[in-house]
């Protein structure tokens, strides 16, 4: 009798057992098939097919329109290094914008790669320190990999290096030609650009082999896994360095009306800030909504999952993507109402800032609680700035 | 009635569960210690949430190391019955401890731990197979009184009832929530997987594990339902480790309900266990019937009786206090609500004083992930937060700092909203068993317990 009792019991035992080792072997390392880039016919759950979509037809797409941009603009300032003239600068100024422009499609992939090597410190944390700046010139050397050196570095540091020297563009121009200092400053923007161009092309190419695979097939929705570290990325990038860094601390809505204009995206330049903020805000909006770079169509996304999961207002039955689109939209009208100088907004026109802040924040909590709590993910990601 | 308390059992099964329990602990602690989580969640945080009437339970810095070192021992002399007594007052001490330094880390299984601890102290299981024993062989008994074992089977069927109760709600039953929200998680996993696509999966796992919990209790103690039953707790509990990330619960439930087995079932054990380390079978052989001396075993009884008391009314609590209990939470913990709510939250305050300071607070340099997560969601957790932040700022040249905090929590799939009056000064609210006025109502129902 006991030994029946026994068997029944080792019986039930491998049988969980069983469970367990397929549980075990569900994630990352399955083998991977090829997957069509294209998966129309698959149903909105299957994360695969919106991974892939997301993939193929939106991150590396946008990170191939950046490169070429951000090729031009090494071009460029390789030509104005060595040769810094009036043309030379001029060139190197377009093509700066119009990398600083695609950056902000890039900068949410706050996934994989990018999230290792913390590409976003490299690229664009501002306002540029520009003491720091001057001292790392005047020495001709300094390290760019501590947290410090951050803000010495990436766009806002060009920025500085071709906008903010001098009123006039021959004030710039004697800053690299007859100053004292002249060899060095063009020795620290070389090592600037250089720098840039590395940390992106590591976060480049190990998207090209083999993180792709990796992303695509890492299916389950632990903390681990590409859906969760997406949306946490995807979260963090809006509120952070959308929301607060290019409204919430410029007009001061987070800090008791402490206006700080001076903390605006592009400071030096001043008249791409609002264009800045709203290719990073549609960017946002478009990867929700699944977009494809190439063809401009809507795919598998944040939209068709959360479509799929059925996650709706259970009071009227609209769908949680419906309200989530209506307040983006909202977002965009008002963005449509700022002047492109959002340095200028913030002296003269604050309330449109505080009031862009506050739609923002709304998009937020819709993003961090009702997408997140439907998706069943949980944000890990924290804050780490100083209060 | 007192022909019951006369009875006795075999001792057998008693020892089996000081042995599996004790080892189940001590492996918890190890495991718990090997990933690194008495640091993460003891030592590093910089504030701590204590439970109302423990805020003396402090964090013990790097002598909470120690704190472990205790607990885990205290479990490894538990299991082979070494000094036993002082052993698993040790243990229920210690453990308790540690769970009561932080709510953030609450969970239910920890509680029950606590519980059978704290049953254990009274209990003699050390009576049989045991270190003790082997060493006094006037403690050897091979029979016990039948409530002694009773009683932990009586505890572990309060637990199962209380939370198929608990699952009779219209979230679980009608919407299949929040297991609607969870299941479709898992639609990639190998086999299985497609199932969590269907719409009506979560209502059979809904169902099934509401009616698993009603009954479970009853098919073990029923003898020819018991293997059966036993075989459900297996799958049903292994299906939960599978799914959802509860550390050891199944676990400990899956060997905890080996109580319900014969005393010849643990005999078993026992003579198997005998063989493996060559323990002489004359140390089996026990024919003495364990005594309690009359004072004790009234003292026992009295005591039993007011656990068992506190345990049934306890989870009912929540019926004292208006609204709705997953939304409130007041009531919700140490009742046997497990998996119930999807819930996640979102909470900004601001913290300002009449002569102009004000300022919005980055809850990431007081809280870590994980407090921050448990805060936003829980109402005394969000008192006692902006306690924090009111003394915090106190300090920082505020003058009698107010503090708001503007929340936005999604229950069970429900669209987001306020889980706190914005217009309320936290500063001024104090804890209490008292009805928390400035929760805000849940505006939508759910039926049921």
């Amino acid at each position: 009798m006991t030994h029946f009792r026994w068997k029944q019991i080792g019986f039930a035992c491998a049988f969980v057992g069983a469970l367990w080792a397929c549980g075990g072997s569900g994630g990352s390392d399955s083998p991977a098939p090829t997957t069509p880039t294209t998966p129309t016919d698959q149903a909105g759950s299957d994360r695969k097919a919106m991974l892939t979509n997301m993939a193929d037809n939106i991150i590396l797409p946008s990170y191939a329109n950046f490169k070429t941009k951000f090729d031009l603009m090494l071009a460029k300032s390789n030509a104005f290094t060595a040769k810094p003239d009036k043309a030379t600068l001029t060139d190197f100024r377009q093509a700066w914008v119009d990398t600083y422009v695609d950056w902000q499609k890039i900068e949410l992939f706050d996934v994989g790669p990018a999230e290792q090597y913390t590409l976003r410190n490299f690229m664009n944390i501002y306002p540029a320190n520009t003491a720091g700046i001057e001292e790392y010139i005047a020495s001709g050397t300094g390290t760019f990999e501590v947290p410090a050196s951050y803000p010495k570095q990436g766009f806002p540091a060009l920025d500085y290096l071709i906008n903010g020297l001098g009123t006039t563009d021959d004030a710039i121009l004697a800053r690299y030609t007859t100053a004292a200092d002249a060899a060095k400053r063009i020795a620290y923007l070389n090592r600037l650009t250089t720098q840039m161009n590395s940390v992106f092309n590591t976060v480049y190419s190990a998207w090209n082999t083999g993180y792709r695979d990796t992303f695509i097939n890492c299916t389950a929705l632990n903390a681990g896994c590409s859906t969760s570290k997406l949306v946490n990325g995807y979260v963090l990038n809006y509120e952070r360095f959308i929301r607060s860094g290019k409204f919430g601390i410029p007009s001061g809505a987070m800090t008791n009306g402490a206006i700080s204009a001076e903390t605006v995206e592009a400071f030096y330049k001043k008249n791409i800030s609002l264009t800045l903020a709203k290719t990073a805000h549609q960017a946002s909006v478009d990867f929700f909504n699944g977009k494809s770079v190439k063809t401009g169509e809507q795919g598998p996304g944040f939209r068709t999952y959360l479509n799929s999961l059925g996650a709706k207002d259970s009071s009227t039955g609209t769908l949680l993507t419906d309200i989530i689109n209506k307040q983006f939209d909202a977002v965009s009208q008002q963005l449509n109402t700022l002047k492109p100088n959002l340095y200028e907004e913030v002296k003269t026109n604050n309330t449109a800032m505080v009031q862009t802040f506050t739609q923002m924040q709304k998009i937020i909590r819709m993003l961090k609680v009702d997408m997140t709590t439907a998706m069943s993910i949980t944000i890990t990601y924290t804050d780490n700035d100083g209060d | 009635m007192l022909a019951y308390f006369r009875k006795t059992t075999s001792a057998a099964p008693l020892a089996v569960f000081r042995l599996l329990f004790g080892l189940m602990l001590f492996g918890s602690i190890v495991r718990f210690w090997s990933k690194g989580w008495i640091a993460e969640l003891y030592i590093q945080p910089r504030y701590f949430f204590p439970f109302y009437g423990f805020e003396f339970v402090r964090p013990l810095g790097q002598y909470t190391y120690l704190l472990f070192a205790i607990c885990a021992l205290s479990a490894l002399f538990v299991a082979i019955g070494l000094f036993y007594r002082v052993a698993v007052t040790s243990l229920f001490l210690s453990f308790t401890y540690i769970e009561l330094i932080d709510k953030s880390t609450y969970l239910n299984h920890y509680y029950f731990t606590s519980m059978v601890c704290l049953l254990l102290i009274f209990l003699p299981a050390h009576a049989y197979f045991s270190v003790d024993a082997y060493r006094q062989r006037r403690l050897l008994a091979g029979t016990i009184p039948a409530w002694c074992i009773d009683s932990l089977k009586l505890f572990v069927a309060l637990l199962y009832v209380f939370a198929g109760l608990a699952k009779l709600n219209s979230d679980w039953l009608l919407s299949a929530l929040p297991l609607r929200i969870w299941l479709p998680a898992h639609n990639d996993l190998p086999v299985v997987g497609f199932l969590f696509n269907y719409g009506w999966t979560p209502y059979v796992f809904s169902w099934f594990g509401c009616l698993y919990d009603l009954s479970i209790p009853f098919l073990l103690w029923y003898r020819p339902t018991r293997l059966w039953a036993y075989a459900a707790v297996v799958v049903f509990h292994g299906l939960t480790a599978l799914l959802f990330p509860i550390g050891m619960f199944p676990y400990i439930m899956i060997v905890t309900a080996l109580i319900f087995f014969s005393a010849n079932f643990h005999l078993t054990i026992v003579r198997k266990i005998s063989q493996l380390l060559s323990i002489p079978t004359t140390f089996l052989l026990a024919h003495r019937t364990y005594r309690f001396l009359p004072v004790m075993a009234k003292l026992t009884v009295a005591v039993l009786t007011l656990f068992f008391a506190v345990q049934f009314m306890f989870p009912l609590r929540y019926l004292l206090y208006p609204g709705e209990l997953f939304w409130t939470e007041q009531g919700y913990r140490f009742s046997w609500r497990v998996m119930l709510m999807e819930k996640a939250g979102y909470a900004q305050f601001t913290v300002k004083d009449r002569s102009g300071h004000q300022t919005i607070v980055n809850n990431a340099s007081f809280l870590t992930p994980l407090q921050e997560k448990m805060m936003a969601t829980q109402p005394d957790m969000l008192l006692q937060y902006a306690h924090i932040l009111q003394q915090h700022y106190a300090r920082r040249g505020f003058q009698n700092p107010e503090v708001y905090v503007d929340s936005y929590v999604a229950l069970n799939g429900r669209l987001g909203k306020p889980l706190i009056d914005q217009n309320t000064n936290l500063a001024n609210e104090q804890e209490s068993f008292k009805n928390k006025a400035w929760i805000t109502q849940f505006n939508d129902k759910i039926y049921g317990f």
